[in-house]
């Protein structure tokens, strides 16, 4: 078990601190920017037209078999060439997460929209309210308790798959690990197990937490 | 679209998918044994051995694939265990996937209702009788969804294990467009694999989800 | 059905003088004073119509039969309507369509002698789309006829006091204390003051009806329409809402009351009809004569479905037993 030294010098935590900032920052932003977009395409997804319901079904398709990884690349090397974009690797995968993000809570959204059951709006009607009222005070705060956890959820996969950055070469919390480890090669041969390992328990202790909010919300909110 | 170089280079995809295509298989295979033993384990409550697999289940849930490889591949090694990249991918699938599947199934036996149990006791069934005729059928036709989606991001986690240096359809991608720069023509061939992997695979659940759905029927 | 029973619903619908004056009489003050409005005075004898429905006829899109079938009523004010009918008979659907829950394809249907829906055979060809309602009343309007549901529809994300004032504040525009105070007053009539503050999850679903019945009280509709409010409770928590359903009709409220508490309905109808396969088989203004003397045989038959009787000593029981003994 040597070689544990190498967490102890004096640089290396605040380093793998400052490039877990770094994919905090870029999950962070992008369940952000995830929201609306979300918002929009589940809305876009009950709407009753032929072609803005072909156009979405094949958007969430296409996001949802292509590997993440795929789309990184398609995003990367694609439409930087295509459009010209001065796209950097960071750019790149803030855009494909938020268009998975997006397409995911997209689909969230549609299925508690439809899951609230017909006699909300028939009260809310009987009643006089108005169909952005009926929306808004009814409709929307009951949906957005069904969808919760799965957002929750969907926001540690965002994490997770954050990971990913790495491989096109935005300087996150493992590329600053893999930093560490060629810098001590001759001095810790050992680092690859130690900082690897140390990775691994950041994101769990990201993750983990989300997860059990994730599961607490729906215990909580089963019942209703 | 540079039709004839897609044409010449077709053939590196076709080992790449069979590269991702094994590595996958028997990451599911094992992550569906896994499964069963923990999502038994789970809803048995043993000692010990019922919070062990609750830990196991959520430190593989809430960490990257990425993660795990590196650290199977190039960390465990410094304890004396040195895979090669192949034996790494395929233990890095099933170390994630056993926890998707073990959740996916303990889902579907928490899904069978109560009453189901009752009424076999009533009508007399032994407690074995009950398990195989009446509780295991609807729990895996209510496990079968999950089953089917984690099987599909399984495939799909897979193309991680390029990371690695093994050579399935994401680490060729990357090859031909560092060698060629018809990056078009790459990405288009990545897409058209993945698709012919995974098209089958979804077609294949839906039809299965449709067989076993006992409820909705 | 026994006599102890319908004894007390008559006995509880007299003395529901006893509900405390001061609650009661204030709350109730604003129902009868807002249909002044019309002059017409539709009925000719002196009793003005709150509710008309004339040849009404209502078809499902794609159905070679209609649900209703030329139905005409009209409901006096202050007027108690019972509508009874088999399942399947379209009395929902009835009171649905005088709600504007559904369109209607022929006829009419006046409030206070003003036509607010007409039969248009080009309207509900097409189902609604999703779970959303096609109705296009006014929002005015709809707050002029109340509705209670058989399901219990509260809004499960807001308080039981908040149920009961959204209505007023956001759609007549009332200020929200002076919601609060009238809603305050409705729930301690039906016995729930003291849980204002709870969630509808929290409730029996005696208790929800009788929220949801306040919460279409406040907006001082000229009618409320009851569909078979009591259907989905246990059989202890019927009475509750019945009780509630019987002040509220002693006070004078016009009501349209969908029901298959045939104790109930013959306790507290000033009018009573019979509705079997979209049409209305038989109407009476007296229904204690409509129970134990019908006019129709279709209605005698409905009735006769309520009543057990075992056939003892002269049934099939009776040849078996006399067969077994033969065979001896």
């Amino acid at each position: 078990m040597h070689g544990v030294e190498i967490l102890l010098q004096p640089g290396v935590f605040p380093r793998l601190f400052s490039g877990l900032w770094v994919t905090v920052w870029i999950a962070g932003i992008s369940v952000i920017l995830s929201i609306p977009v979300g918002l929009l395409v589940g809305w876009l997804m009950t709407i009753r037209n032929g072609l803005v319901r072909a156009v979405m079904r094949v958007y969430l398709d296409f996001i949802r078999i292509m590997p993440q990884l795929a789309l990184l690349f398609i995003a990367f090397y694609g439409f930087a060439r295509a459009f010209d974009w001065n796209l950097d690797a960071t750019g790149a995968c803030v855009l494909v997460f938020v268009l998975w993000g997006g397409a995911e809570l997209g689909d969230l959204v549609r299925g508690a929209l439809e899951s609230i059951p017909r006699s909300q709006y028939e009260s809310a009607y009987v009643l006089g309210l108005d169909s952005w009222q009926t929306f808004r005070r009814i409709i929307l705060p009951q949906a957005f308790r069904r969808m919760l956890p799965a957002s929750v959820n969907l926001a540690t996969r965002i994490v997770k798959t954050t990971s990913l950055a790495a491989l096109l070469g935005v300087i996150e919390v493992i590329k600053v690990g893999q930093q560490i480890i060629d810098a001590n090669r001759f001095l810790y041969p050992q680092a690859t197990l130690w900082i690897y390992g140390v990775i691994f328990f950041m994101y769990f202790f990201i993750c983990w937490p989300l997860s059990l909010v994730a599961r607490h919300l729906e215990k909580r909110w089963a019942h209703d | 679209m540079n039709w004839s170089f897609m044409a010449q280079n077709a053939h590196f995809f076709v080992n790449a998918a069979y590269v991702t295509v094994f590595i996958s298989f028997f990451g599911v295979v094992f992550a569906i044994l896994i499964g069963v033993v923990c999502a038994a384990l789970e809803v048995s409550h043993v000692p010990i051995l019922s919070p062990v697999t609750r830990g196991y289940i959520e430190l593989s849930r809430n960490t990257p694939l990425l993660v795990q490889l590196y650290f199977l591949y190039f960390g465990l090694p410094k304890l004396g265990i040195s895979w090669s990249a192949q034996t790494c991918a395929v233990v890095g699938l099933a170390f994630l996937g056993g926890s998707y599947m073990a959740e996916a199934m303990r889902g579907g036996l928490e899904a069978v209702p109560r009453i189901q149990r009752e009424s076999a006791r009533v009508l007399g069934f032994s407690p074995r009788q009950t398990l195989t005729h009446i509780i295991l059928p609807q729990a895996l036709s209510s496990a079968i969804p999950g089953v089917v989606a984690n099987v599909i991001f399984l495939v799909k986690e897979s193309s991680v294990v390029s990371a690695i240096a093994l050579a399935d359809v994401m680490y060729v991608t990357k090859d031909l467009m560092g060698i060629s720069y018809d990056t078009y023509e790459s990405l288009a061939l990545l897409i058209i694999t993945y698709l012919i992997i995974l098209l089958p695979i979804s077609v294949i659940g839906t039809v299965l989800e449709r067989r076993f759905d006992y409820a909705r029927r | 059905m026994t006599d102890g029973q319908e004894n007390r619903l008559e006995a509880g619908r007299e003395s529901a003088g006893t509900l405390g004056p001061t609650g009661s009489a204030r709350s109730m003050e604003p129902l009868r004073s807002s249909g002044t409005t019309d002059p017409e005075g539709r009925t000719g004898v002196g009793q003005r119509s709150v509710l008309e429905v004339e040849h009404l006829v209502k078809q499902y899109p794609g159905a070679d039969v209609p649900v209703l079938n030329d139905i005409s009523f009209r409901i006096p004010k202050g007027k108690v309507f019972v509508v009874l009918g088999p399942s399947g008979s379209g009395k929902s659907t009835l009171l649905r369509t005088i709600a504007g829950l559904e369109p209607i394809q022929g006829g009419r249907i006046l409030l206070d002698g003003r036509t607010v829906e007409s039969g248009d055979a080009s309207k509900g060809v097409r189902a609604p789309r999703g779970n959303r309602v096609s109705g296009t009343r006014s929002t005015d309007l709809r707050t002029r006829i109340g509705m209670v549901f058989q399901s219990y529809d509260l809004f499960p994300n807001k308080t039981v006091l908040d149920n009961v004032t959204m209505a007023p504040v956001l759609v007549q525009k009332r200020s929200r204390d002076e919601a609060r105070k009238e809603a305050l007053e409705l729930l301690d009539r039906v016995g729930l003051a003291d849980r204002k503050d709870a969630w509808p999850n929290e409730l029996s679903g005696g208790q929800r009806q009788r929220v949801a019945i306040c919460r279409a009280l406040i907006l001082h509709p000229e009618i409320m329409l009851f569909d078979e409010v009591t259907a989905a409770l246990d059989p202890e928590m019927v009475r509750e809402v019945l009780q509630v359903i019987l002040e509220l009709a002693d006070q004078g409220l016009t009501m349209m009351i969908v029901t298959h508490e045939m104790a109930f309905a013959r306790g507290i109808a000033d009018h009573i009809v019979l509705l079997d396969r979209g049409s209305l088989v038989e109407e009476s203004d007296d229904p204690e004569r409509f129970f134990t003397d019908p006019a129709t045989e279709r209605a005698r038959q409905f009735l006769s479905t309520f009543t057990y009787e075992r056939r003892r000593g002269d049934g099939v029981g009776e040849q078996a037993h006399q067969a077994g003994q033969g065979n001896v």
